[in-house]
């Protein structure tokens, strides 16, 4: 498969989810449903790699893709202040797609997933809270909950159809966007949670910004092995690559940083 | 007071209850301290759990099996619950039954994961039943209720509004959920369909009575009844009955629409309520929701005569009466 036929493919998807969400009020007052690109990637992968696909399987890709809108709309609410009225309908997007993908499911008869996504929104928002408690964590503990936040859904996904073979692929190269994230945040002081914690952890924010390089290069060597594992064709490799998980070694990243 | 004098009326349930009480407690347990507490502080500042009540009666028409019932109560109660912890963050609510809201005692965002930990749970557990149609009625439901919360935000400080935007608004906000409680009792027990329609529309009639009454009271009660400051509908700019219905004085509009959307002080907030207190509107909105309570007790005099239809009567006219 081309590039632009996997593009066009991951595109027309994204339509199909905001298709099904669409509500007049919420079109006009919030910025609508967003699903990151590499997570429609990897739901399409098993369908970009020619595995068993069905238009019911592709229905089920796409109530995953309504949960990660719904749970991404709730992650936009402000921490603290009293919330202004886009506010206030984003956080009923989220449970009004909530209703969509679980209607969507009944309406397909598959009972067994709502189960499956309903566990891993359970372990999702575990994941989340997570990060508000004052315990300690071990920086092993904190890497697990970001595993959790971005993966669980994907994986119930892939359990469920039987493609976890594309689950170590995917869950390196979610692992790598979410630190990639992290890394331009850190660098422009926008600190998030888990930024916050890896600093109290590491001690300075110099050595997570440290740890958060290495990780990138590693996951991207594991990413390079997972893909030859898992035989992705050149075209295939290439848009991970270059489209969903582009990589700049440390080295590169130091000499640019002067 | 007033709990305990409902608590009474289905007092013959009380076993069952404590029974629901406790798997309530069971579905809200995680591996997170966080969400376990904010979670258990939800549930334990209590509630008049009138959707596993009417889920509970509703079985008595058919076969009544309480371990099938409970998989139908438990997650109806905690789809209410999650509504509520997110309904707090939209209304920046301090209170509520008296007790610290989850995002006034943590913040929005652990509120906004509790709400979606909390509604997975409801789904996690009705999955167990495997009737289409009860997955059916309960995902247009869920889905209804969104929209009619979408409806409000709408609706809000539009003094001008009709009486159909408020009642198609009340319909998914109460009136929908406890509607299908009622419907989903019958069905999970195998009552037929004519009972099960004739108990859905109890439940909507019922359930409609039950929120202009609130709404009412929300003017009427003082702020220790309330457990939150009388006249909240109002400062938050929901238009409801009573307000709609005393309109109508010209001196009163004026009043009102200049309050709209204001950071009242406790004294003008009083002024407010004290006003719509005195005028027509609290009888008018009475006055609705007892045709609402007579179109829901016509509806019981086609069942089967029995505890069930007992119980309900009983209850269906302390709504119409309660206090608070």
């Amino acid at each position: 498969m081309k590039g632009h036929q996997i593009q066009s493919k991951i595109i027309s998807m994204e339509i199909e989810v905001l298709n099904a969400v669409r509500q007049r009020t919420l079109d006009q007052f919030t910025e609508g449903p967003s699903v990151k690109e590499s997570r429609l990637f990897f739901l399409l992968l098993p369908f970009f790699s020619g595995k068993t696909w069905s238009p019911d399987i592709e229905a089920s890709a796409k109530t995953v893709s309504i949960v990660y809108a719904a749970l991404h709309a709730h992650d936009q609410i402000k921490e603290d202040a009293p919330i202004i009225k886009e506010q206030q309908l984003t956080v009923l997007a989220g449970d009004l797609y909530s209703g969509i993908y679980y209607q969507m499911l009944v309406n397909a008869k598959n009972i067994v997933m709502v189960q499956r996504l309903a566990s891993a929104i359970i372990k999702v928002s575990e994941s989340k809270t997570s990060f508000f408690e004052e315990e300690f964590r071990t920086v092993e503990e904190i890497e697990e909950a970001i595993t959790v936040i971005e993966t669980e859904l994907l994986m119930s996904f892939y359990t469920f159809y039987g493609y976890t073979e594309y689950a170590p692929l995917a869950k390196q190269a979610l692992l790598y966007i979410r630190y990639a994230e992290e890394l331009k945040r850190l660098q422009s002081k926008n600190y998030s949670h888990f930024l916050r914690e890896l600093n109290t952890n590491l001690v300075h924010e110099n050595y997570t910004k440290y740890w958060l390089t290495e990780k990138l290069d590693s996951l991207h060597e594991q990413i390079l092995a997972s893909i030859a594992d898992c035989a992705l064709d050149y075209e295939l490799a290439q848009f991970l690559l270059h489209q969903i998980t582009p990589h700049q070694h440390r080295a590169e990243q130091l000499t640019r940083e002067g | 007071m007033e709990k305990m004098k409902l608590k009474l009326l289905y007092s013959d349930l009380k076993p069952e209850l404590e029974m629901i009480e406790k798997e309530l407690e069971q579905a809200v347990d995680s591996e997170s301290l966080l969400l376990n507490d904010a979670s258990l502080h939800l549930l334990q500042a209590g509630g008049k759990r009138i959707r596993p009540v009417f889920v509970l009666l509703a079985g008595k028409f058919g076969n009544y099996d309480i371990n099938v019932l409970k998989k139908v109560a438990v997650p109806l109660e905690l789809i209410h619950m999650a509504s509520l912890v997110h309904d707090d963050v939209i209304d920046d609510s301090e209170i509520r039954r008296g007790q610290p809201t989850v995002k006034s005692q943590w913040n929005n965002s652990v509120a906004m994961y509790t709400g979606d930990f909390i509604l997975a749970r409801a789904l996690e557990h009705i999955t167990k039943i495997e009737s289409p149609r009860v997955h059916e009625i309960l995902s247009k439901t869920l889905i209804e209720v969104c929209r009619g919360e979408i409806i409000q935000i709408q609706d809000k400080y539009r003094l001008d509004q009709n009486l159909r935007d408020y009642f198609r608004r009340i319909k998914r906000k109460t009136a929908l959920l406890i509607s299908s409680s009622c419907e989903l009792g019958a069905l999970v027990s195998g009552t037929d369909e004519k009972t099960a329609a004739h108990l859905r529309r109890f439940g909507y009639f019922i359930g409609m009575s039950f929120q202009i009454i609130d709404d009412i009271l929300d003017f009427t009660s003082t702020d220790e009844e309330l457990g939150k400051p009388a006249g909240s509908d109002f400062i938050q700019g929901n238009i409801t009955l009573p307000i709609l219905c005393a309109r109508k004085d010209p001196e009163l509009y004026a009043m009102l629409k200049s309050n709209l959307n204001k950071n009242l002080s406790d004294e003008e907030r009083f002024k407010v309520v004290e006003a719509i207190r005195n005028s027509s509107g609290i009888e008018e909105a009475k006055a609705m929701s007892e045709r609402y309570l007579q179109k829901a007790l016509r509806e019981l005099s086609f069942l089967p005569k029995g505890q069930g239809v007992k119980t309900m009567r009983k209850i269906a006219f302390f709504i119409g009466k309660r206090k608070f």
